[in-house]
């Protein structure tokens, strides 16, 4: 397993220097080969994960190394949706260097023992617990674009109004697209992070009969799920909101980054990052 | 062979000696024909626009006598005596004219580098050449290698990416802001020449709604009649603002005609979808206060010229990296070059040798008596095999001796064996 997941740190490396060339440069054939060298990692990648799934004999997403690889792998799936919608590979360049970085610390760490998996798996409806992690993956993913895209419209809102255009101004979708790339991001992602705590809460319940047990992460995630949810609707109010939102867009994903991984270090019940 | 190149341009001449020295089609195929003698110069091409004249050439080894010859043809056919333009005249030979000729077609040496047109102007100069049948295999190659040229400086770097006009500058912060222009409004707030342009440029980037509004009424049906748009009420300007994705404003007014009050509400009726104002008025007609407006985009002239002034910058580096593209493919082509002129010489050993071959084969056909085509055609397989085995080490030589930079072997064997080159 260890030689893929090594595999799939090479392609993803070579991916994300290929995806700051393009940017730095803008040359077409580099972003070929970073499309190529990702669609090949996450193929890896998609085995990788599957394999310590068959071979572990449970899902993918419980210690910090699963959880870290899993999360990049999200990452990577969600910037491919990204790329076929808007057709626009500027985000590879802040995402594909942070995937290459989980996928190495999750290449380097390992986990400790698998005893704390029985908690989680021996209980009823255990097959909730897998959707309830893999729903909150994918909505910090959400976010992240969310984050990106919210700084990418702040640096080309602020060229714009200053009138002086820096080297990254020409490699930045228009403020439309990224204005429409991070609404359907938080759209999205907020309908995961309701969808991702209530199956939490319903397996809490069939596990322990308490749908909440008040530790620092799912008050964290209750906060989160506030601010987005003002953001979704701030969004949805009054058409476009530029600026502000994607300021709510930036504040909104450190909030997320303390629920991540503020919590763990607070301990608690949850207890995987 | 050798490849010359004589010429002036916008750099070396004034436009008063461009002009005399400038080719009509006519007069271009004309030309060729003079030009191209079959003694000294093989094959002819002439480039002719308006910020250059150029001659080039495929001469046979003689570059001195080719340049004098260009020279006095330019002279000769333009009626023109040569120490009127001979001082604005450069000449390149051999790397250095097919550098020149790469860096022409990819639009480096244009005034504005990048340019899109020149790449056009020496598509035409070579078909012409080709009419006239004055392009042989050397310019073939050669133009055709330009052409690829070309295209990958275009596609590997910006030179051409960033715009360098008024009305191109518009559309492209236009995009900045919008990405798609198609389905958006534009706006024309009076009609100067440089807001048609502009409109021009932005219809046919895709955008589908054109309203002009005019003090005079006439003027704006005249120029909204030009892009299928709309005359609208100058009185009801503020309403109309607010439907505008872009706004061109160039009157002759001498007040603001958009306050920022004006452009609040219009963003306000727009439900703060952002618009993009440009006011390349002079003096100005939107406010500049207006800018202060979140979601509200506005350019006024030298905001315009500053933007054109960076680009230029930005594809002054990017030209740096097209010459290094350049010089690799001057190398490869020089290399390639080589390989072209010593093909028929090898083309023409191995046919004499398999002519040898077969001439030798018919005159012992006899002694042989009957056979079957099976094994004619084995006979004939065994003689092929064994010349090309023979000529195998030769050639090779050959090869190498060339790719070394000496053509004397070639020579030596075409003498051996009595070698007609075709087309020398």
């Amino acid at each position: 397993m260890k030689p893929l997941l090594l595999t799939v740190l090479a392609a993803y490396v070579v991916a994300a220097i290929h995806s700051i060339l393009a940017f730095a440069n803008k040359r077409r054939t580099l972003e070929r080969i970073t499309l190529g060298s990702l669609a090949f990692g996450f193929v890896l990648h998609t085995v990788s994960l599957v394999t310590d799934w068959t071979q572990e004999g449970r899902y993918p997403l419980f210690g910090l190394r699963e959880t870290l690889s899993f999360l990049a792998w999200t990452l990577v799936a969600t910037y491919g949706l990204v790329i076929y919608r808007y057709r626009t590979q500027a985000l590879g360049s802040f995402t594909l260097p942070l995937v290459a970085i989980l996928t190495f610390i999750a290449s380097v760490t390992r986990d400790a023992s698998t005893a704390a998996t029985r908690s989680v798996t021996d209980v009823n409806a255990a097959w909730l617990f897998p959707v309830h992690t893999t729903l909150l993956i994918f909505a910090y993913a959400a976010f992240f674009v969310v984050f990106i895209s919210s700084i990418m419209y702040l640096l080309q809102e602020r060229e714009l109004k200053l009138k002086t255009f820096s080297a990254i101004f020409h490699r930045l979708p228009s403020l439309t697209t990224i204005n429409n790339i991070a609404t359907t991001a938080v759209g999205a992602g907020w309908t995961l992070l309701t969808l991702g705590i209530l199956t939490g809460m319903i397996w809490s319940q069939a596990r322990d009969n308490r749908l909440w047990h008040n530790d620092p992460k799912e008050i964290f995630a209750a906060l989160t799920w506030l601010l987005y949810l003002l953001l979704v609707l701030y969004r949805a109010s009054a058409g476009w909101r530029g600026r502000r939102a994607a300021w709510m867009g930036v504040a909104g994903f450190a909030l997320v980054l303390c629920t991540f991984f503020g919590a763990r270090l607070l301990g608690g019940y949850h207890v995987f990052g | 062979m050798s490849i010359v190149l004589v010429g002036l341009n916008h750099k070396t001449a004034p436009v008063a000696v461009r002009e005399r020295l400038a080719f009509t089609d006519e007069a271009c195929a004309e030309g060729l024909r003079a030009l191209v003698d079959g003694e000294i110069v093989n094959e002819g091409l002439i480039v002719s626009t308006c910020n250059r004249v150029e001659v080039l050439a495929a001469t046979n080894q003689r570059l001195l006598e080719g340049k004098e010859r260009i020279e006095e043809f330019l002279s000769r056919s333009r009626c023109l005596p040569q120490e009127d333009f001979s001082s604005h005249l450069y000449s390149h030979t051999d790397d250095a004219a097919v550098r020149h000729v790469f860096r022409v077609a990819a639009s480096l040496d244009s005034m504005v580098i990048g340019e899109p047109q020149v790449l056009g102007q020496v598509r035409r100069a070579y078909s012409l050449a080709v009419e006239a049948g004055t392009a042989g295999r050397v310019l073939n190659r050669l133009v055709h290698q330009a052409f690829h040229v070309a295209k990958r400086v275009r596609r590997e770097t910006g030179i051409a990416a960033s715009a360098v006009s008024i009305s191109y500058t518009a559309v492209e912060l236009g995009r900045k802001v919008f990405g798609d222009l198609k389905d958006r409004t534009v706006l024309v707030i009076g009609a100067g020449e440089m807001a048609e342009l502009s409109v021009k440029h932005l219809v046919n980037a895709g955008v589908s709604r054109v309203l002009v509004t005019n003090r005079t009424e006439s003027t704006a049906q005249q120029l909204a009649s030009q892009f299928g748009g709309q005359a609208v009420d100058f009185a009801r300007l503020s309403s109309f603002l607010a439907e505008a994705d872009i706004v061109i404003c160039s009157t002759g007014a001498n007040e603001y005609l958009i306050t920022p009050a004006i452009a609040r509400e219009a963003l306000e009726m727009r439900r703060n979808r952002p618009a993009f104002f440009i006011d390349i008025s002079v003096p100005r007609n939107i406010d500049p206060e207006v800018g202060r407006i979140p979601n509200l985009f506005i350019f006024d002239i030298d905001d315009l010229e500053s933007v054109i002034a960076s680009n230029i910058r930005e594809r002054e580096r990017e030209a740096e990296r097209a010459e290094l593209i350049i010089e690799s493919e001057v190398m490869q082509f020089q290399q390639s070059l080589r390989t072209l002129d010593i093909g028929p010489t090898l083309g023409a050993l191995r046919g004499k040798l398999q002519e040898i071959a077969r001439s030798e084969m018919s005159r012992q056909r006899q002694r042989l008596g009957a056979l079957t085509p099976e094994q004619e055609r084995a006979i004939e397989a065994l003689l092929l095999a064994t010349v090309n085995k023979i000529s195998h080490p030769i050639i090779y030589r050959l090869k190498s001796s060339y790719d070394a930079g000496d053509s004397e072997d070639a020579q030596a064997w075409r003498d051996i064996f009595g070698l007609e080159e075709e087309g020398d």
